[in-house]
């Protein structure tokens, strides 16, 4: 069967299979980007944004994105002009192997894209499924924050801790 | 399990016509995120439920309804006096999942870890299949074992109608998970009822900690008409906790289930009181 989508801003098709995972045919359409740690939802690492939420490309049948609208980290920055969301994570140090980034980054980005001062609790919240094995996540929790404030919001405004126990 | 053909129906007769024609090759599509859990080799055609519609939630007659195909994530977000299930949502797995699962994907074949059944066992709602007729199954029955013994070839499950929590009514849940994502060791939910300071009524569910979600009646017969105190509770649970059989799993034994089962039983039911008296749960 024949694949349309929107893969960052352009227009893509391709043909698939109907047992396809979306991982698999997004790293055929070159976004490399895509991780499959896990196969079953529980590491993020295969994040991407589907019609604006992030989702488990490696659980997501390609099919099911007929038509749809995806966004992979590629299409949001680059080393000469990161997003803020990239930015701030190189300068709070929170990036070590890497290969949770682009899955944690496209679900921050699903948070900043809907409030661009959110709260702790709600990126723990949203952030909850996107695992890193090397920060602790305290300096991606940090770089976080100061992406929330420097869109604006109050230090006062800006929640406690969120609950990944 | 393999998919070797894909289908997106956009309208429920459409869909019905293509299940029933395929019979058992067959597999309505949801969330399809347990797919990943399905091993084996069985071909099946795929039948995507998402383009149906069926996935709204709206105001009705002392309650909601809730399209069978609404995200996971969308109960979550889901704001609105009377509605609980955004609690139950915010425990369900994590983000992602959330965004793709349904509830109807989640109560359509039941699991002993699935979530909503608990729940809408102890709120006492009711599931709509939608066939050549209408039919409307009271949790208490939809539940009582394998939804699909109810579902005729075609058949779907197309939206949920749940009860609000009104004045005088309080909810309780409580999960219990070795981590946030796991899979649930022990699922709790109370629905209680004062009349002044008496028990009018209590409806009490278990999952996971049980072989099939299930209602806790001996518990719940123990509590009925008596007044609401925590030695009322303590008495009740102390006297019945063993009528249920307490299931371990995943590294935890039955006698420690069956101990959790006593804390959180105690717990869902305090938490229950509390906000039918007007507090903060």
């Amino acid at each position: 069967m024949k694949l349309t989508l929107t893969l960052n801003g352009k227009s893509r098709a391709i043909e698939i299979n109907a047992n396809d995972k979306l991982s698999d045919v997004l790293r055929l359409l070159g976004c490399a980007s895509v991780k499959t740690g896990c196969h079953e939802g529980a590491c993020g690492s295969c994040g991407v944004l589907l019609n604006g939420r992030i989702v488990n490309s490696c659980l997501t049948y390609a099919a099911q994105a007929d038509g749809g609208n995806v966004e992979t980290v590629e299409s949001i920055g680059s080393l000469d002009a990161p997003h803020p969301i990239q930015a701030a994570l190189v300068e709070a140090g929170a990036v070590q192997c890497g290969f949770c980034m682009p899955g944690m980054i496209m679900a921050a980005k699903s948070v900043f894209d809907k409030n661009p001062a959110p709260s702790d609790e709600e990126l723990a919240i949203h952030l909850d499924g996107q695992l890193c094995r090397c920060t602790g996540y305290e300096k991606i929790q940090t770089a976080l924050r100061n992406v929330a404030q420097a869109a604006g919001v109050p230090d006062a405004l800006v929640g406690g801790q969120g609950d990944r126990s | 399990m393999k998919l070797i053909r894909y289908h997106r129906p956009t309208t429920l007769e459409e869909a019905r016509r293509l299940l029933k024609e395929l019979g058992p090759s067959g597999l309505p599509l949801a969330g399809a995120t347990s797919h990943a859990f399905m091993k084996g080799d069985d071909e099946k055609t795929a039948v995507d439920l998402a383009w149906l519609g069926y996935d709204r939630i709206a105001t009705i007659d002392g309650g909601f309804t809730v399209g069978a195909n609404t995200r996971i994530a969308d109960l979550q977000q889901y704001h609105a006096p009377g509605w609980v299930l955004d609690r139950v949502a915010l425990r369900f797995v994590n983000q992602p999942i959330r965004n793709m699962t349904t509830i109807g994907g989640n109560i359509a074949r039941v699991f002993p870890w699935n979530d909503f059944p608990v729940v809408l066992l102890a709120l006492g709602a009711d599931m709509i299949v939608t066939g050549e007729v209408e039919a409307v199954h009271p949790a208490d029955t939809y539940f009582k074992g394998q939804p699909a013994r109810l579902f005729q070839p075609g058949d779907l499950l197309t939206e949920i109608r749940v009860p609000a929590i009104v004045p005088g009514v309080g909810f309780g849940y409580h999960k219990e998970t070795v981590v946030n994502m796991a899979f649930s060791a022990l699922t709790l939910a109370v629905r209680l009822t004062l009349d002044k300071r008496m028990i009018a009524d209590v409806r009490i569910a278990a999952g996971a900690g049980i072989p099939l979600p299930a209602r806790l009646t001996a518990i719940e017969q123990a509590l009925m008409g008596r007044p609401i105190s925590t030695e009322t509770i303590q008495q009740a649970l102390d006297a019945q906790v063993d009528a249920v059989t307490w299931k371990g799993g995943d590294g935890f034994s039955d006698a420690y289930v069956r101990q959790l089962a006593r804390v959180h039983l105690e717990d869902v039911l305090i938490e229950a009181w509390q906000a039918a008296k007007g507090g903060a749960a």
